[in-house]
């Protein structure tokens, strides 16, 4: 029971917990930046082109989160 | 690494290699008239030049070495540095990116000295050539030590050739140059680290029935796949450490640091040219680099894990991208994938050499002249800066050597200068109530506590995260973290108990003026009516003034007004905006797709004659 449990966290630490941490970390960090920019409108949201923009950075967030969480999956 | 590497015909290719790139650098010379065309390239260029440039410029002739031995040691999650740099982008792109364009700052020194004080700017200029000149001199001796290799010529030799050959397009060329030699060897660059992987994948193709890919595919481990690293160990690569050194120092340092990139973006048309380039550069060129920068390490990686007796015996860890290359490429090849590395060098090598002679020029000789000399005269000491730089990179190269590896020599550099900078600018940018005070008590108080941090490990520990403390050598990439946290407390603490800076004073510098900045940039209220691009001939026109002459129906079809102001651009898109300028408009007249320009715009846009250009209002 022990070894399964260490083997459990062994495999948490190489695997999840650094995705969690980059997209949690990063993602308050990414998020708090998109807010910023809009609340002092520097991104103006009505605004067409602005607008899509706002689409590209948060679908770039989600690009790279899917790139790593593929990857963690394929590689077992 | 005691084995020769190599053919002569390798050697020739190298040879020729450095001439193509000198050549190139030498036609596009002709394109440099003042200092605003050799440090910004006229602010002229279209977004996927700026890519493709940007690309040469990030992956330095150390990036191979580097992430190769990070393959070869740890697989998949070498890519982790160059898939990081998303989350600082709403910042950079609605950020520091319009702050930068249009308030017209030529360096980030003269940031600091318009948002804090002079004694910002000095120090600022002070710490960020010292960086760029480190990081050059780091770049030559990455290419040396593997140059002196194949042509058996001492080190320092290899070093000071390198060094005059960069030297000499950059000095003639400016940023024009810079940005189309950087062109063709991002290209160059690209193209030859995927070559080398398809070799790498066919090479591997004969260890057994299956193909090449399936077998690399199915020889590396779990771990060896995984894209991040694990979380805290080994000490000397681990996840979170490179996470706050690379992904948070290392992105910010890169995107709003790095005067180099910052001027590559400055030379583009408009802001909206520079989002794009940056984007398409972190989502789609990023990502291909991370696979050109490491493949070599990933498939000595699976030789290893399934015939090691292929790899010399001798061979370590950073010799694995030099050993590959040479074991899947056939004579010529070799020369050709090894010219990438050159270009890697050159690429980056002339873009901070551009970069600080523009500091040299804007925040040391400027200020010294108080602005009083010619722009030619400026010209000449961008020049001869250009050589300086060079000659004291290579004084450093020596010290550098000295480091174990080229890697702990990178780690080192960026340790010491990221965080300081990084923190100033960013609380500048998005913290108004960021005093000048508190700069400086960042950069000077904030570096004594980084000192107290590498001398007394133990003030890092509680920011280890479990990462184990290296006996003699410290905590490593963690460290950056520590550094931030000093840094930020220090300017945190400093600005609440000094006075607050003047808003009129700092207005158009922080984020919370961005919406604002259009207006400041273009003098009076913005004209964002939707027009039409329209193609015209031009005509010269007898008059000294600036501002461009359309016809009556031309403005109305761009829906400008006069004092709007204008792009003017030859229609052939493939030259990227070469061929351009902004400027405004005029009283109008009657000839429709006729443009009357003067003389001097003629010879800044380069225009040639009878070629249509494409006009459009820009606000």
């Amino acid at each position: 029971m022990t070894i399964s449990l260490k083997l459990m966290n062994d495999f948490f630490i190489s695997t999840w917990l650094p995705f969690l941490y980059l997209y949690g970390v990063g993602g308050i960090l990414f998020f708090f930046g998109l807010i910023l920019i809009v609340k002092t409108k520097a991104l103006q949201i009505k605004d067409f082109k602005d607008f899509n923009w706002f689409l590209t950075l948060i679908i770039g967030f989600i690009y790279y989160l899917l790139i790593h969480f593929s990857f963690i999956i394929l590689a077992f | 690494m005691d084995f020769s590497i190599g053919t002569n015909l390798d050697r020739i290719i190298i040879l020729l290699y450095f001439l193509v790139v000198m050549g190139f650098g030498a036609y596009f010379g002709k394109y440099s008239k003042s200092t605003s065309d050799y440090f910004f390239g006229g602010r002229r260029f279209s977004w996927w030049l700026i890519t493709i440039s940007i690309v040469a410029t990030g992956i330095g002739s150390h990036s191979f070495l580097k992430y190769s031995t990070k393959a070869y040691e740890y697989g998949f999650s070498s890519t982790m540095t160059y898939m990081n740099d998303w989350f600082f982008m709403p910042l950079f792109l609605f950020g520091w990116l319009p702050i930068i364009y249009y308030s017209k700052v030529a360096t980030i020194p003269e940031y600091f000295q318009r948002r804090f004080n002079s004694n910002a700017r000095f120090i600022a200029t002070f710490m960020i050539l010292l960086y760029m000149i480190g990081y050059i001199a780091i770049q030559l001796l990455t290419l040396a030590t593997v140059l002196y290799k194949i042509y058996s010529i001492p080190l320092m030799t290899t070093v000071v050739i390198i060094a005059i050959i960069t030297t000499l397009y950059t000095h003639f060329g400016g940023q024009t140059s810079v940005i189309f030699t950087d062109l063709f060897q991002g290209l160059i660059l690209l193209f030859s680290g995927l070559l080398l992987f398809y070799l790498g994948i066919n090479y591997l193709g004969n260890f057994s029935d299956l193909n090449g890919l399936s077998f690399f595919w199915q020889n590396l481990t779990i771990s060896q796949k995984l894209p991040l690293a694990n979380f805290n160990s080994p000490p000397d690569f681990n996840f979170v450490g490179i996470f706050w050194q690379d992904g948070i120092a290392g992105s910010i340092g890169f995107l709003f640091m790095n005067q180099g990139l910052i001027m590559r973006f400055m030379a583009a048309k408009n802001v909206n040219e520079g989002r794009k380039a940056a984007a398409f550069n972190i989502l789609i060129i990023l990502p291909i680099s991370a696979i050109v920068v490491s493949n070599a390490g990933w498939v000595g990686r699976v030789i290893a894990n399934t015939n090691p007796n292929i790899l010399p015996s001798e061979m370590a860890s950073n010799d694995v991208f030099v050993v590959i290359t040479n074991l899947v490429s056939s004579p010529g090849v070799f020369g050709l994938i090894i010219a990438a590395l050159c270009a890697a060098l050159m690429s980056t090598a002339d873009t901070l050499v551009n970069a600080s002679s523009a500091v040299i020029v804007n925040d040391i000789y400027r200020p010294m002249t108080k602005n009083k000399n010619s722009d030619k005269i400026e010209l000449n000491v961008a020049r001869l800066s250009s050589i300086l730089v060079k000659i004291i990179a290579v004084l450093l190269v020596p010290f550098f050597n000295n480091f174990d590896s080229i890697y702990e020599a990178h780690g080192w550099f960026h340790s010491i200068f990221t965080p300081p900078l990084v923190v100033g600018i960013f609380l500048g940018i998005f913290w108004k109530r960021f005093t000048s005070s508190a700069i400086i008590a960042t950069f000077l108080v904030g570096g004594f506590l980084m000192i107290l941090g590498q001398l007394y490990p133990d003030l890092i520990k509680p920011f280890s995260h479990g990462i184990e403390l290296r006996p003699g050598k410290g905590y490593s990439y963690i460290g950056a973290l520590y550094n931030i946290f000093v840094c930020s407390m220090v300017g945190i603490i400093v600005s609440f108990f000094t006075k607050p800076p003047d808003l009129n004073k700092i207005k158009g510098l922080t984020i919370f003026d961005v919406k604002d900045l259009r207006k400041i940039f273009k003098g009076s209220e913005v004209n964002d009516a939707v027009g039409d691009k329209i193609l015209v001939k031009w005509k010269k026109s007898n008059k000294s003034n600036d501002s461009i002459s359309f016809s009556k129906n031309d403005m109305q079809k761009m829906k400008a007004k006069k004092s709007d102001l204008v792009y003017l651009s030859d229609s052939r898109k493939w030259l990227g905006g070469l061929k351009s300028i902004h400027s405004s408009f005029d009283k109008s007249h009657d000839e429709d797709g006729i443009v009357y320009l003067s003389n001097s715009l003629i010879e800044k846009g380069l225009f040639s004659k009878d070629k249509i250009l494409i006009a459009e209002k820009e606000m």
